[in-house]
């Protein structure tokens, strides 16, 4: 069964099993909808009546199944033709803006002035009452509604660089808008759909009260709910039927239209969980570590980060040894899907729903001596070390910083505990002053957004080191940024080690170069492996693994005419080679590579290397 | 290796573009303007690939959108083979865009999520009728096997490829109309550097092979460095300084051009202590430039007179020029 017919399987058979009760009426076996009983009137269930009889003693099913007719006729079909005709207005205003726009969205938004039933009296007044109007009264009332949501979704559509290609290509702007943009629209445009055909309903019923929809003794769902609410103390069960097929009906259609839209998104989105829902901790009680009186500010060992998925679990990281010596910075460099930033994350408990770490070792040393495996603690563990301890500078500042306070008021929280407040102000202001934000006591009252990138990206590294941690651990921090502010930051971080020679850092990168002029030492990835480490300069002088050999040849640095690719991308989590990870793409590769995993080899006391011809090689 | 200028027309030439995005503050407020380019004049020829290096707001992009006619100019002509692009509109503009194409930076955003890479790849070649329709199939498989993917990958959605993947499907996507000119924006700004590297050497191939012209704009010094003949370098919306890559980063002639070229890590760095000459400051508001020269506020060589009027042209050599007063001397 494919993932579209599974997901579509269950609302799919709620919805065909009422339309062919609803289209089968006239041949089903039901009383005449309209046949009074009146002796028999409020009677409950019986064997002739499944579901009793009305203030008239008519058959309440054959009401109920005749009145789903009128119901969903008028709400599906002024929903889909509303749906229509709202979209058309939404995509041609979006696309084209200017007097279009205002002739399409603007002018359709007038009806939204109106209130509902003053719009159905005139139509109503003009065409007469009865089904067809109704459904000219709700297409009218609806339409504005789906044009301002398809406007919305089209302004943001057109932006994106897939729609310029388009129009570069000297596509006609109709087939942009038909091909490309509508499709994109779809996901905002079911939901409302959804909402629409339920909110229908109840106009609908609301209008046919007033006799200006469906017009007794013919029954709809609305008109029945509004006959039983009179006689709710003597029959409470006739208010349940309609309700009941009205409330169903309205969740199968929200169903069907969040599986649709589900179908429709070609990435396949799993589902989040919340951050309480998560598992708890694996093992209650923090072991205690033999503490060595001298050691590395952390060690990580044979550590592997896996998915736990139903089906399986897969290790997206394996076999992770980095350590990390107090005032060392080593960068931990690969391309995406390295596992680089999942190693990083997983040193601040702050991993993805789904992931946690299954295997190996993370010992920190904290401030007060004490060891403690990173790996066994839960949430509350890692709360006590997140910021005093370990801290973490990431990659987008712009989303990492709170956009809604100002920066001082962000590093005042972080500082709560410090002192009081005028003592904190001045911290605050000392903080910004030394990573190089100018006019601090103006600054700290700007919000990110008042920030250009590269004074935001200080703030940022301002909060962290706000604490004075024992490890800084740094996500990419200079990616996003240009050249000559990326040297600046580069620049303050080395002023930031200069000025508390303990701190350990971790800096992660994909860029060699970075690496380079910042590191100490260097630990290699690749496919959630550690391939290579050693001291800068000695990998980079002589890389002992044909990975990173190839890394470095594939820096456009240097006279060669021709660049070094490396062939082929880095294999998706869930079809790793057996054996090395790169030998796939591996220049040097020999049957045996693909035999076991290789073997952690030390060409020097200081280097690790995962690559069984190291020798021959490199 | 710099051509020569020859003496017919170069296939693709701006003069004096300008770009103005007028900015109102508050409801009855004056519009200021904004100028995301200014006076810019350059011109390609078949076979050539300018890079654009900058920083980010330097109108880098904002020029090369200009460069193939989807943003109109405030001031000054584009043209195209003599043709200026605004003079051009509707079928006749669309017709032309079949000559010239663009390749984005992100190639998680540059492909449509819901359709068939196969589907388009093929738009150009229906749109313009590059080839019969009945030879569609195989044109898609001959432009996907061009950039080195299977043909197989014509069935598939972009969210199945990796980043290096999609810029190669991105790359054939342009190429499908047989485009003489190719605007590149940050093509491998997003992709890792070995994937980047299967990128520079295809559209390099590309460039030998097809005798493209093209606009390669970067922030990467070294990408363009490997990958251009001429370097056209921006600042706030002005050219400071274009020539021969091998002379423009040799030996460069604004102090801007120097400051770009030591900021850039490398992976020989000089000495630890090279990054204590980072130029200090950012990038001024494009809404509020400085007086003279737009780099003086950041200048380390900067003197009063810089401040007087924007600094001319000076000519170093043939095809390289420096806007800076000290330049050359």
């Amino acid at each position: 069964m494919t993932r579209t017919t599974r997901k579509l399987l269950l609302p799919g058979t709620l919805i065909g099993l009422i339309l062919a009760v609803i289209v089968l009426a006239p041949v089903l076996p039901l009383h005449d909808v309209r046949a009074m009983d009146v002796p028999n009137r409020f009677a409950g269930p019986s064997a002739a009546h499944w579901l009793g009889q009305d203030e008239f003693g008519r058959d309440v099913l054959a009401r109920l199944i005749w009145g789903g007719r009128a119901s969903l006729f008028i709400a599906v079909g002024s929903a889909l033709s509303a749906a229509v005709l709202g979209t058309l207005l939404g995509l041609l205003g979006g696309y084209f803006r200017g007097v279009v726009e205002a002739l399409t969205v603007r002018a359709s938004e007038v009806i939204l002035c109106l209130p509902p039933l003053l719009l159905a009296l005139l139509v109503v007044t003009i065409l007469g009452a009865g089904t067809g109007p109704l459904m000219v009264a709700l297409t009218l009332l609806y339409t504005p509604n789906y044009a301002r949501v398809v406007y919305a979704a089209t302004l943001q559509v057109r932006a994106l660089d897939f729609v310029t290609a388009q129009m570069a290509m000297g596509a006609h702007p109709l087939a942009i808008l038909w091909r490309t943009i509508l499709p994109n629209v779809m996901p905002p445009l079911l939901v409302q759909m959804s909402l629409v055909v339920a909110s229908a309903m109840m106009i609908e019923s609301g209008l046919s009260f007033l006799g200006l929809g469906v017009v007794p003794p013919t029954p709809s769902w609305g008109l029945m709910i509004r006959a039983a609410r009179g006689a709710m103390e003597v029959s409470p069960l006739l208010l349940l039927w309609p309700s009941l097929a009205l409330a169903g009906t309205i969740l199968i259609f929200n169903l069907l239209c969040d599986r649709l839209q589900a179908v429709l998104d070609p990435r396949n989105v799993t589902a989040g969980g919340a951050l309480w829902l998560r598992k708890g901790p694996r093992r209650a009680a923090l072991p205690a570590v033999p503490a060595a009186t001298d050691g590395p500010l952390l060690a990580i060992t044979d550590m592997a980060i896996s998915v736990n998925t139903s089906e399986r679990s897969l290790e997206l990281v394996r076999r992770a040894d980095v350590s990390v010596h107090s005032g060392e910075t080593v960068a931990l460099v690969g391309e995406s899907g390295s596992g680089k930033t999942l190693t990083s994350l997983a040193l601040m408990g702050l991993l993805p729903d789904q992931l946690g770490i299954s295997r190996g070792q993370a010992l920190f040393r904290g401030r007060d001596g004490r060891v403690t495996d990173l790996a066994q603690l839960d949430e509350d563990g890692f709360r006590r070390f997140r910021g005093a301890e370990i801290s973490m500078v990431f990659q987008d500042a712009a989303a990492a910083l709170n956009p809604v306070h100002r920066i001082g008021d962000q590093l005042a929280e972080a500082l709560r505990d410090t002192g009081d407040a005028q003592e904190i102000s001045r911290r605050v202001v000392d903080l910004l002053r030394h990573v190089g934000i100018p006019d601090p006591e103006r600054r700290q009252r700007a919000y990110p957004h008042e920030l250009s990138g590269g004074q935001r990206q200080r703030a940022m590294i301002a909060l962290a080191v706000a604490n004075a941690p024992r490890l800084l651990i740094a996500d990419e921090p200079t990616t996003a940024l240009d050249p000559t502010i990326q040297a600046q930051i580069l620049h303050l971080f080395q002023k930031l080690k200069s000025d508390t020679p303990d701190m350990g850092l971790i800096f992660v990168t994909h860029d060699l170069a970075v690496v380079a002029e910042i590191a100490d030492r260097v630990v290699v990835m690749y496919a959630g492996e550690v391939v290579e480490s050693g001291p800068v300069a000695q990998v980079f002088a002589r890389p002992r693994h044909p990975y990173t050999a190839a890394l470095i040849a594939s820096v456009p640095e240097g006279a060669a005419d021709r660049l070094v690719a490396i062939p082929g991308t880095v294999p998706p989590p869930n079809a790793m080679p057996p054996g090395c990870r790169f030998a796939p793409r591996c220049a040097h590769a020999l049957p045996a590579c693909s035999a076991a995993p290789p073997g952690a080899e030390r060409p020097d006391p200081a280097r690790i290397t995962r690559c069984i011809r190291w020798k021959e090689v490199t | 290796m710099l051509d020569m200028p020859s003496t017919d027309t170069p296939l693709v030439q701006a003069r004096g573009l300008g770009r103005n995005f007028p900015q109102r503050q508050g409801l009855l407020g004056r519009a200021r303007d904004v100028w995301a380019v200014r006076d810019v004049s350059l011109s390609i020829a078949r076979g050539e690939t300018v890079g654009v290096v900058g920083e980010s707001g330097c109108g880098k992009s904002t020029l090369g959108r200009m460069m193939l006619g989807l943003d109109t100019p405030t001031r000054g002509q584009m043209l195209f083979e003599g043709r200026d692009l605004a003079s051009l509109a509707g079928a006749e503009k669309r017709r032309l865009s079949r000559r010239m194409q663009m390749v984005f930076q992100d190639p998680f955003g540059s492909l449509d999520p819901r359709r068939t890479i196969g589907a388009q790849i093929g738009d150009g070649l229906r749109i313009h009728q590059i080839v019969p329709r009945h030879d569609i199939r195989a044109e898609v498989a001959r432009l996907l096997d061009q950039v080195g993917l299977p043909s197989a990958a014509a069935e598939r959605r972009p969210h199945e490829f990796s980043g290096g993947q999609r810029q190669r499907i991105a790359v054939a996507r342009a190429l499908s109309t047989r485009p003489d000119y190719i605007v590149a924006d940050e093509p491998v700004s997003a992709l890792d550097v070995s994937i980047q590297a299967q990128v520079v050497n295809l559209l390099m191939d590309l460039r030998r092979d097809l005798d493209l012209a093209m606009l390669f704009i970067s922030h990467d010094l070294h990408v363009v460095r490997h990958l251009c003949t001429r370097i056209v370098v921006m600042y706030l919306g002005r050219i400071v300084e274009e020539g021969p890559a091998d002379k423009v980063f040799g030996a460069p002639a604004h102090p801007y051009t120097r400051a770009l070229l030591s900021a850039t890590p490398s992976l020989h760095p000089r000495d630890k202590d090279s990054l204590h000459g980072v130029l200090p400051g950012e990038l001024p508001s494009p809404a509020n430039p400085p007086s003279g020269c737009p780099f003086r506020t950041r200048c380390p060589v900067a003197e009063p007179q810089c401040a007087a009027a924007v600094p001319d042209f000076r000519t170093l050599a043939p095809g390289w020029k420096a806007a800076c007063i000290k330049a050359g001397a």
